[in-house]
């Protein structure tokens, strides 16, 4: 059942980390980006690592995205309405 | 939303990629800790030295403690890099993520707010109890001031003092256990305090002692973060 379950979580995060990289929307990617470590959480929580778990919860689902979102934000150009590394 | 042009290679290309490291992921699933290694080791003989109920705990604390230490420096380090990069004397404004205030986030942060502050202290305080400890307690602490700043709430402002002071002297505090440790025990974060019974909250000797103070550093240090991040460039107010 366990591994059942790691099967799952693993495919569905490759899945979800392809998507990511074709995302053409920055902010949508790091939204994404931020379910990707939500998922990684289960995968660290399933594989009997719940420390390690709770620090990617808190850092990757929460800290990082957020940093993300505000550099994106930070580097927009007014003019065009895009990102400077678009 | 996936691009129009994706061809069937990148798919094909895709699933057999992560057929293969379902593979590995298998291969892996049947290794076991073998008895000579080392973390067999550290668990056998983690119950004599430091009665702490969580064994990763105490390997980071205690059998890592060095270890820890510098990497508290390093994040120390780095939260200092970006003070450096950021000007503070620009005209700032509070970052705007949302088009208007948020009724639901304004007043649900006044219930939400103290349940996460007493959240992280819990998680920081049983560190040897159950998952958790110092690093994960204090972010979760940040993470509440990012939900205040996210509220503007009376537009919130850091006291910077109060946090230099707590962050100082936590530092200075994990440094002095380290050093009371080579004074008393002759090893430096060696434990000289009675370790207690296995389970209970006063065990584990000098660890919990050392996780409060690990996560008071990282709160401190991780707040500064949010609020260097929080904080933009006001560009109606600059005259040039």
């Amino acid at each position: 059942m366990t591994t059942l379950l790691i099967t799952f979580t693993f495919i569905s995060l490759i899945i979800l980390s392809i998507f990511i990289l074709l995302q053409k929307d920055i902010e949508q990617s790091v939204i994404l980006f931020m379910g990707f470590s939500l998922g990684s959480t289960i995968l660290f929580f399933l594989f009997s690592a719940p420390d390690v778990a709770l620090t990617e919860a808190v850092i990757g689902a929460g800290i990082s995205g957020f940093i993300f979102l505000s550099s994106i934000i930070q580097t927009i150009n007014k003019r065009t309405k895009k990102s400077c590394n678009a | 939303m996936l691009k129009k042009n994706i061809s069937l290679e990148t798919i094909v290309i895709s699933l057999f990629i992560s057929f293969m490291i379902v593979l590995i992921l298998g291969v892996l699933q049947n290794i076991t800790l073998t008895q000579n290694s080392l973390g067999m080791e550290l668990l056998k003989i983690n119950e004599s030295t430091t009665q702490s109920a969580n064994a990763v705990t105490s390997v980071v604390t205690y059998f890592r403690g060095l270890d820890t230490l510098g990497e508290v420096t390093i994040l120390f380090l780095a939260i200092f890099g970006i003070s450096l990069g950021i000007d503070r004397s620009r005209p700032s404004k509070i970052l705007n993520i949302f088009e208007e205030d948020n009724f639901l986030l304004k007043f649900g942060m006044k219930i939400i707010f103290p349940l996460i502050i007493l959240f992280g202290f819990y998680i920081i305080l049983h560190g040897h109890l159950s998952p958790g400890g110092g690093f994960q307690g204090g972010v979760i602490i940040a993470s509440g001031f990012l939900l205040m700043f996210l509220a503007k709430e009376n537009n919130f402002n850091l006291n910077h003092k109060i946090l230099t002071i707590f962050e100082s002297f936590s530092g200075v505090g994990f440094v002095l256990f380290g050093v009371l440790g080579f004074v008393l025990v002759n090893n430096f974060l060696g434990n000289f305090l009675p370790l207690g019974v296995l389970g209970n909250f006063f065990s584990g000797g000098v660890i919990s002692i050392i996780y409060v103070f690990v996560g008071i550093k990282v709160a401190s240090e991780i707040t500064v973060l949010v609020e260097y991040f929080m904080k933009i460039k006001d560009e109606g107010k600059t005259n040039d």
